[in-house]
């Protein structure tokens, strides 16, 4: 057995931080275009806000239970059968999530530098790494997030302060969009965007000082929701909303138009995308990883090292699935909204029902000693 | 992969074997039993198991001209002068003893305190004791009528003086490398670093070899349970032989299939001592020039004497310029793989028309272009290395044409090419440790592979495993990326650039050391402090807080207008 309360507060942040930037480093500008038009940076404010409401409930209830993760303490609140049955639900979300995580990123990969490799054969590459890497601890797990946490940072804000040369702010106004045609939507998709946050779950009881996750986990949205909101708003200063509407992914456009000052490399987009594997194996990872520590707190095994590479066919299948690239967005954008109801819903419902319990056993018995406190 | 490190345990001989049984396996029915008092029976069991070597010589003699006694040594072991010696002060009845009757009852009392005149002598009973210690290099001296034998360190090995070390070369610092001997090296060692705390633990490793081990550490500075745990691993090695300290290292490290060197060797007692001082363990094992340190982080690998010796700007400058050298030799010729196979359209157009002409004869991909130049140039380095000085610069010649000029010309690569392997060639002789730069070395081959399939991605993809497998590494526990990975402040300040020695008031934090004070308190206080310009005669001469007086008008300066 590792010993787990090793996490620090800072090592916390960055692993939030960088679970969210992902595969939505590239697409976010246009997702928020689409329902908010010139509202686009105001939509992922409110979209990391209520992203935010998800995590605030996570730290709340691994405070409260410190040292169990969802899939230990849900069966305290709400009984052992329903919660494993919520537990695989969630833990099937994950492996789907996964899967779509890695076929957009084949996709991406496919079309933009390696257009004759095998689409599947990317898929498959960075499957089995991040197989590879998933039988690590939960402390080598952060080291890796901790590690290539600048060279995600890093690139994007270069990219976006280069980018600012050839933005317009006209292009920013009205703040609240001309015709936002369903900016609810466009919130909720910026939240699911969002949602790996949920591995703060798996992560707070293996920090070193719980009481602090919330502040870890505020400083890693801001890292995170800060990221994608100077995305947002270099992308749509550059371009307008209307240009961003029919580019599937505006951030590899912006960083078409930059160069290097010094002319070392004459374009940055194949170069950028390289940087950019390391966004998306650290949230393919993430996802992978609670996927099979989900399984293993599930099943009540010692060792989750035995399902990276079980697992792996079944993640594959899954991204085989779709048949092109408009059909995984498609799906991206289905399943992140009901994702939703599991990684916000259900802790808020957990939260809620543990909380009443609480008041109810308080009044009952009167003063006795909380069984959780 | 992690080996358990157990502690020893007593393994069974075989007892019955049909074996034809040699001088250790006889040792073994002796153990336990001490030496008879009778002379020519012990000496009849010397000389069986030991009788049949021709540099084996047992002198009889007798000692005052009274008792019978005999020496046993081996002759090229000992120095004869020694040998003279001790016989020399056996034979002789001292002035003072002249006319005194001496029993054979009081005759070992009065020779151990009365009448050797050596510092290495030992009494010892046990037969299997006598023996190790006459193969050590001991005399022995029998005497009629005593069962315990008298044991004279009289060992001569010639060993080689004390000079720079050829690995670890420094422009200013100290010049002096660890030798073979022992001996000589602990005393190197207690030389550097005369405190009580300094503490050597010795043990014997290897079942023919029986090499000594010694741990070196310093109490109240490393921590207790890590010399507890080096101590228990060495103590677990069961090997016949230890030719070199590398072979404790293979035995003692945690992950034994990593590329990665997780315990760093140095031919330097300072640098020996300065790891000592930061909490770590110092093993030396006799016949090898090498420490070992334990434990070890990435950063100290790309670290030398002279980042200290020198002042800190210079010391952090040098040490990022290795680190991008470093980064160079792992990364440029995929990266070249990469962009040329995959993406040229990143290469400057003025540039890529170049490359492109360079190419245009070559009829192989890059990567086989790459991966022949690169193999090429491994084996140049090697050859190099093994060969005799005389026959090294015909070699970097052939090397020289063949690979550099002759290859292009006969539109073999692509100049281009060469370049790149020039500059990873360079890039990889920058790290300053041998074992971590050819780990890395090694490593760029896959890369070039991967990134001739992906192209930058499959660079990104060997990247990812690479570090991964970096950041799973522990060295007796500790991140093998510390201080970076996870972040140690104190440690960082010492990492890839290195602080101003003042700044630095606590040891590097990773490695747990007891005691954390490296400065004084008042250190800082003393460096604000305004200083004293002895030599500024305009200035007047103040020191600290004591002022000698404000300066004359004339300034002191017989020279001056103000002269009155």
């Amino acid at each position: 057995m590792e010993f787990p309360k090793k996490i620090t507060v800072i090592q916390t942040a960055i692993i939030t931080a960088s679970t969210i930037i992902g595969t939505g480093m590239l697409t976010i500008a246009r997702r928020t275009v689409e329902f908010g038009d010139t509202a686009a940076p105001l939509l992922t404010i409110l979209g990391v806000l209520v992203a935010y409401l998800s995590v605030y409930v996570i730290c709340r209830l691994g405070n409260w239970f410190s040292g169990k993760s969802i899939f230990q303490y849900s069966e305290d609140i709400i009984g052992k059968w329903l919660a494993r049955f919520f537990s695989l639900l969630i833990i099937g979300y994950l492996a789907v999530l996964t899967a779509l995580y890695a076929r957009e990123f084949g996709a991406v990969v496919r079309t933009t530098v390696l257009s004759e490799t095998p689409l599947e054969v990317t898929t498959l590459a960075i499957l089995i790494i991040v197989a590879l890497s998933v039988r690590n601890n939960i402390t080598t797990f952060a080291y890796i997030h901790h590690f290539y946490f600048p060279l995600i940072l890093a690139p994007a804000l270069f990219i976006s302060a280069v980018s600012l040369k050839h933005a317009n702010v006209l292009y920013l106004q009205p703040i609240i969009g001309n015709t936002p045609t369903n900016p609810m939507i466009g919130i909720l998709l910026v939240a699911a965007m969002f949602q790996m946050s949920f591995i703060l779950t798996i992560v707070i009881p293996a920090m070193r000082e719980t009481h602090q996750a919330l502040k870890a986990a505020t400083w890693g949205i801001i890292m995170g929701g800060g990221l994608y909101l100077i995305m947002v708003i270099a992308t749509v200063a550059v371009f307008g909303s209307e240009e961003i509407k029919t580019l599937l992914w505006p951030t590899i456009e912006l960083t078409r138009i930059t160069t290097l000052p010094g002319e070392i490399l004459q374009r940055l987009d194949a170069a950028f995308l390289a940087v950019w594997v390391t966004a998306v194996y650290t949230t393919i990872f993430s996802s992978y990883f609670l996927c099979i520590y989900g399984i293993k707190q599930l099943f009540r095994f010692r060792d989750h090292k035995m399902f990276s590479f079980l697992l792996l066919p079944f993640i594959f299948f899954i991204s085989s699935l779709p048949r092109n690239i408009v059909e995984v967005y498609e799906l991206i954008k289905v399943v992140g909204m009901a994702g939703l109801i599991i990684t916000l819903g259900y802790p808020c419902l957990l939260l809620v029902i543990a909380w009443v319990r609480k008041r109810k056993r308080k009044k009952g018995i009167g003063g006795s000693v909380d069984q959780y406190g | 992969m992690r080996m358990k490190h157990n502690k020893p345990r007593k393994i069974r001989k075989m007892k019955n074997s049909k074996v034809i049984k040699a001088p250790d396996q006889m040792i073994d029915e002796y153990q336990n039993k001490c030496i008879g008092k009778e002379l020519n029976e012990s000496i009849d069991l010397i000389e069986r198991l030991l009788g049949v070597n021709d540099d084996f010589t047992i002198r009889r003699f007798h000692v005052f001209g009274k008792f019978k006694a005999a020496m046993a040594y081996f002759e090229n072991f000992n120095s004869k002068e020694d040998v003279q010696e001790t016989l020399k002060s056996f034979m002789y009845i001292p002035r003072h003893l002249d006319h005194q009757k001496i029993e054979r009852e009081e005759l070992k009392d009065i020779l151990f305190n009365e009448v050797l005149f050596r510092a290495d002598i030992k009494i010892e009973e046990q037969i299997p004791a006598i023996l190790q210690a006459v193969m050590e290099g001991n005399s022995v001296v029998l005497i009629e009528g005593l069962n315990e034998a008298f044991l004279f360190g009289n060992r001569n090995v010639d060993k080689r003086s004390i000079d720079n070390p050829d690995t670890e070369r420094v422009i200013r610092g100290p010049r002096e490398g660890f030798i073979e001997s022992l001996q000589s090296n602990l005393a190197l060692l207690r030389y550097r670093l005369q405190t009580t705390d300094f503490r050597i633990k010795s043990m014997k490793v290897g079942r023919l070899t029986k090499t000594n081990v010694a741990l070196c550490y310093i109490e109240g500075i490393a921590d207790p349970r890590l010399v507890e745990e080096v101590k228990d691993r060495v103590a677990a090695i069961d090997i016949d032989n230890i030719a070199d300290s590398g072979y404790l290292e293979q035995f003692i490290e945690d992950n034994h299939m990593s590329p990665f060197p997780q315990i760093q060797n140095t031919e330097r007692p300072d640098k020996a001592v300065s790891a000592m001082l930061e909490g770590k363990v110092v093993l030396l094992s006799d016949g090898s020039p090498f420490a070992l340190i334990a434990p070890a982080v990435f950063a100290q690998f790309f670290q030398t004497v002279e980042d200290y010796t020198e002042r800190f700007i210079m010391g952090s400058l040098l040490r990022m310029l290795r680190v991008l050298a470093l980064s160079f030799a792992l990364f440029f010729p995929s990266f070249y793989v990469a962009i040329i196979a995959f993406n040229p359209e990143l290469i400057p157009t003025d540039f890529a028309v170049a490359i492109a002409s360079g190419r245009a004869g070559v009829p192989f991909p890059t990567i086989m272009e790459v991966l022949f130049m690169e193999i090429a140039m491994e084996v140049l380095r090697e050859a190099t290395v093994r060969l005799p000085q005389q026959v090294g610069g015909a070699l970097s010649i052939v090397g020289v044409l063949i690979i550099g000029q002759a290859a292009v010309e006969a539109g073999f690569a692509n100049p281009i090419t060469v370049v790149v392997i020039a500059l990873t060639t360079i890039g990889s002789f920058a790290t300053p440790a041998y074992n971590a730069a050819i780990a890395l070395r090694m490593l760029r081959f896959p890369l070039v592979i991967l990134s001739g399939i992906f192209g930058l991605i499959g660079l990104m993809f060997g990247f990812i495993l690479i570090m991964n497998h970096i950041l799973s590494l522990k060295s007796f526990g500790i991140p093998y990326l510390t201080p970076i990975v996870p972040g140690n402040f104190q440690g960082m300040k010492d990492s890839l650039v290195r602080m101003p020695l003042w700044k630095m008031p606590k040891r590097p934090g990773q490695f747990h050391p007891r005691n954390q004070d490296r400065l004084g308190d008042d250190i800082v206080e003393e460096f604000n402090q305004e200083q004293s310009n002895p030599l500024d005669l305009q200035g007047g001469y103040k020191r600290w807080d004591k002022k000698n007086g404000v300066s004359k008008k004339d300034n002191s300066d017989p020279n001056s207008d103000h002269n009155s």
